[in-house]
This record gives C-alpha cells, structure tokens and sequence, in this order.
C-alpha cells in the first residue's frame, strides 16, 4: 500500500480523466475542463512533492522509482499539460471537438509521460510510452472534419506503431538474453559480459534504442514529426513537440544511464549519430519551410540533437545539462506555438508574420524572445541549456560534435531569424487587429518567465535536475 | 537449441501429412470439373469482387466495444487463479479495474454507442 505513495502524480490526473470522460456529455464550457485540467496538474506537483518522503525509494517490485529525476519529469509534464490545456481555450470552439474528451485524452497522455519517467522496468516503460501515444495518436487526428488532421493521425499512428512493434521486440530480446525486464538487473548482465560478447542483447539494445529515437524524432527516425506537426491542431502540435519529445528524453536518459550503463561506449557511438544527423539534418531542412509549423517541427528535431549531446557525454553532469535542457526546450517550445495558437490560422503560414511588429508589438516581441532563446542567445534559457550540453560534449571529449553543435546553432539562426525579420522589417500585409485569448495570454506569460528567468538565475531551475 | 529440435520435428511431420492429403487426393481422387468446382471456395462469399458498398461504422463500434470487453475477461483469468493468495488488496485492486472499465462502458453508453439505429 505505501508504493501508492510513488504514484499520486499519476493517481489525481487519472481520477481528473475519468471525472472528465464521465461528465464529457455535461461539459460544455471549454473553461470548466481547463480549470479542471489545471487543477489536476498544480495538486498532482504538489501532492507529489508533499508524499515524496511518504513512500519508498522504489515501489511496486522495483518497476516505478520516486527518485529527483522522476520528479523533475514530472513537474515538467505536469507545467506541460496546464500550459496547453491554457492553449486551448476557445480553440475548439469552432472545431466540434467535445472539451471533455480533449482534456482526458491530455492528461492521460501526460500520465503516460510521468509513467515512463519513472519507470524502472523495460515493460513499465513501454506500458508508459504506449499510453502516451495511443492518446496522441487520437489528438493529432481529433478535428475529424479536416483531412489534413486525419492524414496526419495515419501517418503518425502506422510510424509510432511501427516503433512500438521494434522497441517490444528489442524488450522481448532483452529479456531472452538476461531473463528479466528489470533496469538493474539487466545492468547486472551487462556487467558481467560485455556487450560485444552477447549479440543478441547488442541487438535488443539497439531495437529499444531505435523505438526511443522515433518517440524523441532523431533523424533518422524524425519523417513523422513535420507531417504529424502541420497536420494537427496547433495546441496539439505544442503538446507533442514539448511533452511526448521530453517523455522520450527521459526514457532514452534513464534506459543509457542504468540499464547499458556498464557498456557505455555501444550506445554512445549510436547517439553521437543519431545527434549529429538530428542537428545537421533538422538545421539544414527547417531552412526551406515556409509553414511555421514545419519550421518549428524540424527546429525541434535539431533540439533533439542537442539534447543527445548531455547522453552522449555520460556524466552526471552530462544528464544534468539534458535535463534541464529538456526543461527550457518545453517552455520555449510552447511559447513559440502558443503564439502561433494565438495568431490563429495566419500564424500558420510565415507570410502571416509580415510586419506584425506594427500590428502587435507585444506579440511580436514575445515571438522574438522565444526565437531568441530557441536560437541560443545569452541571456535566455536557450543559452544556458546549449551552453550545458556543448560543454558536457566537451569535457568529455567529443570536440568535433561540439564544433558541429555550433556552427548549426548558427545555421538554426538564420531560419530563426528570418521570422524576426519578416515581423519587423516588413510592411504588414493585412491591418486587421491581433486579439489573444485570455488563457493564450497566461500560458504565454509563464513560457517567457521561464524563458527570461532561466536565462538570468539558471540555478534557480537546474537546481532540480538530479541525475538518476 | 537442441530442445526445439522436436518443434521442427513437429513441423515437418504436419508439413508431410498436409501435403500427403493433397497429393493423394489429386492421384488417386476422380477428376471431374466443372466451372463452379474450378472457383476458389470461401464460405459462401463471392471469392472476386471490386469493393463496392459501403460496411457500416457500426460493425467497427461493436468490434472495439467487444474488445474492451474481452481484454477485461483476459485480465481477470489470471487473477481469479491466484485470488486466494492476493487477499483483500487483490479484491480492491480488481475493483478499482473494474470501475475504470465501468467508466469506458457508461462513456460508451452514454455517447450511444450501444445503439443500432
């Protein structure tokens, strides 16, 4: 019963979901479920924080840890899920989407989230993962009425269903070889022989590997991410891009530092390609879109490359600087879509930008905050978090990686600021008034808090991170 | 890998009955055919046919609801074997299973799933 402690985060946003699906029909008012939804995310970080000395270290037959590094997932997941749940107020007004059954579908993605956080066992995880992207896979395609949305949750769902089926087959090997599915257990075996003297494990190794790397969008397993992004809601996009990217950091950061932790050098050699193709690929492609969507989409996939590099390096430190890298990466991801949530649908296109900074100079400074920080300027938290994972890379040795990381940090601002020049050195296009909603406002005004916040007193937030 | 060897065994023994029951049949059976025996036979359907018409959404309802159902059923196998060693935490816990199921089936109902109209 005292493992029940592990996982109240988990406990208050399932009970929120249930409440949600059973009152769905009663449930009119977008603002009932958002309160709602916000309301379950600030009691489970709090809950959690206030019983994590109630319980165990690890709970339920050594699969879900309650240690600082599942923590700290959470509570990003958790700030996740209330900042688009924020985002989407009055969104689906105009959609038919039932705000009852798009709240439960958020927070049992993000339960699914903090699952895999916390797990410490191959199939926990993949239990985590798969929950969270069932659910996606029904986001991306909830306006049933556009065919873009539809195509877009095909494509995503026979992609990430692909990717389940791999890394189930990696687990399946994992534990033919090892005869279990626990992370320590399988370090133990590694231990014992070393990768390169038990194939089979090498190759279930890189089959949950290669599932990871389709959940985070690394290249080469990134196709889904920019068709998956431009084809759903822009809401749903925020909430893809932040927290099922971030859900896949956790799992990659806690499968490399425990279970193959004794043979690092095999993953690491996968990773550095997998970070070096994810930034160069990400950086070059996001150069010739002209959807913003897209843009932000393969921006992300470049992020992805750079938060490899804190794996890459190994080190406690290393994992530090990933994690809180993942956690400024989600607030400015979500504040540049939330933008382009506020901006409606000529936010979608980059011509929709043309001169906004006449048009709304408060919005269009925000935008250039976070393209700032996305970019990797000082004084935002863009900076700090590539500054920890370049110098992670470094001290470890990886000097070309690192080089590599900053001449596309220079390419990525090019395409940046190519948004920032179209919102300040245009003539606007149409002079129709700029009118954000309320919650759009508020999910906005955290993002850039944390944005400039994290850039000034980065400790007050990496102060947190604690390496599992 | 010697442990398999009778699986294989197994294989090749129904692999060379199957294909003995064809064989013979085709030697020594009467050949007579017809246009009707020459088709390909499937229960009844017509085996060719463009996929014209339309299979009603509901069919695909009923076979998710039936799912959900069925995978229940699969879960409680197991725990009614070993129920008298869980004790009462075991009882509990199925129940609260058994509520987040109820809550998919009355979000069914209530949505008019269950409806054929």
């Amino acid at each position: 019963m005292i493992d029940l402690y592990l996982l109240i985060p988990e406990i208050v946003l399932v009970v929120m979901a249930l409440l949600l699906i059973l009152t769905t029909r009663r449930i009119q008012c977008a603002w009932t479920a958002v309160t709602c939804v916000i309301f379950a995310a600030v009691a489970s970080v709090i809950l959690g924080w206030t019983f994590s000395s109630y319980g165990p270290e690890i709970g339920f037959g050594g699969t879900i840890a309650g240690d600082g590094y599942a923590r700290f997932f959470q509570v990003i997941f958790a700030a996740n899920l209330a900042l688009v749940a924020l985002l989407s107020t009055r969104y689906f007004d105009t959609e038919g989407v039932r705000p009852g059954e798009y709240h439960a579908l958020l927070l049992l993605a993000s339960t699914g989230m903090m699952l895999s956080a916390a797990a410490l066992d191959l199939l926990t995880l993949y239990l985590g993962l798969e929950l969270m992207t069932l659910c996606s896979y029904i986001l991306v395609g909830i306006t049933r009425d556009r065919s873009a949305s539809n195509e877009a949750a095909i494509k995503y769902f026979l992609l990430g269903s692909l990717a389940s089926v791999l890394m189930l087959y990696g687990i399946s090997l994992s534990y033919g070889v090892t005869g279990t599915t626990s992370f320590s257990a399988i370090a133990s075996a590694v231990s014992e022989r070393s990768l390169d003297q038990q194939p089979l494990l090498l190759v279930g190794m890189v089959l949950v590997g290669v599932g990871l790397a389709f959940k985070v969008a690394a290249v080469p397993f990134h196709a889904w991410a920019p068709d998956a992004y431009q084809g759903a809601s822009t809401p749903v996009a925020a909430f893809l891009a932040a927290g099922s990217k971030v859900a896949g950091i956790a799992a990659l950061g806690r499968v490399c530092q425990v279970a193959f932790r004794p043979d690092q050098h095999v993953w690491i050699d996968i990773m550095v390609v997998l970070a070096a193709l994810s930034i160069i690929v990400g950086s070059i492609l996001a150069l010739s879109q002209s959807n913003m969507k897209r843009l932000l989409a393969y921006s992300s996939i470049a992020h992805i490359g750079y938060v490899l590099l804190g794996l890459i390096a190994g080190t406690p430190g290393g994992v530090v600087a990933t994690m809180s890298y993942a956690f400024f990466y989600a607030f400015m991801t979500l504040g540049a879509f939330g933008v382009v949530v506020g901006l409606g649908p000529r936010g979608e296109d980059l011509v929709g930008y043309r001169g906004l900074a006449t048009r709304a100079p408060g919005v269009a400074s925000l935008m250039f905050l976070f393209l700032l920080s996305l970019t990797g300027i000082p004084l935002t938290s863009g900076f700090i978090a590539k500054f920890g994972v370049i110098q992670s890379a470094v001290q470890t040795g990886h000097i070309t990686l690192a080089v590599l990381a900053v001449v596309f940090s220079v390419v990525s601002a090019f395409f940046y600021l190519r948004v920032v020049v179209l919102m300040y050195m245009n003539e606007p296009k149409e002079t129709t008034a700029v009118c954000f909603p309320v919650g759009v406002s508020a999910a906005l005004a955290i993002a850039a808090f944390v944005t400039i916040v994290g850039g000034i007193f980065p400790d007050s937030f990496v102060m947190w991170a604690v390496p599992p | 890998m010697i442990e398999y060897v009778g699986v294989v065994i197994f294989f090749a023994m129904a692999a060379t009955l199957a294909g003995a029951f064809v064989f013979l049949s085709s030697v020594l059976g009467p050949s007579n055919p017809t246009k009707v025996k020459l088709e390909p036979f499937e229960c009844g359907e017509v085996p060719f046919g463009l996929p014209v018409g339309r299979l009603s959404i509901k069919f695909y309802l009923t076979a998710i609801l039936f799912i959900l159902f069925d995978v229940e059923l699969v879960f409680l196998f197991p725990w009614a074997v070993v129920y008298r060693g869980l004790g009462v935490l075991g009882l509990a816990e199925m129940f609260i299973f058994l509520g987040v199921l109820m809550v998919g089936f009355f979000y069914a109902w209530d949505n008019g799933a269950l409806e054929w109209q």
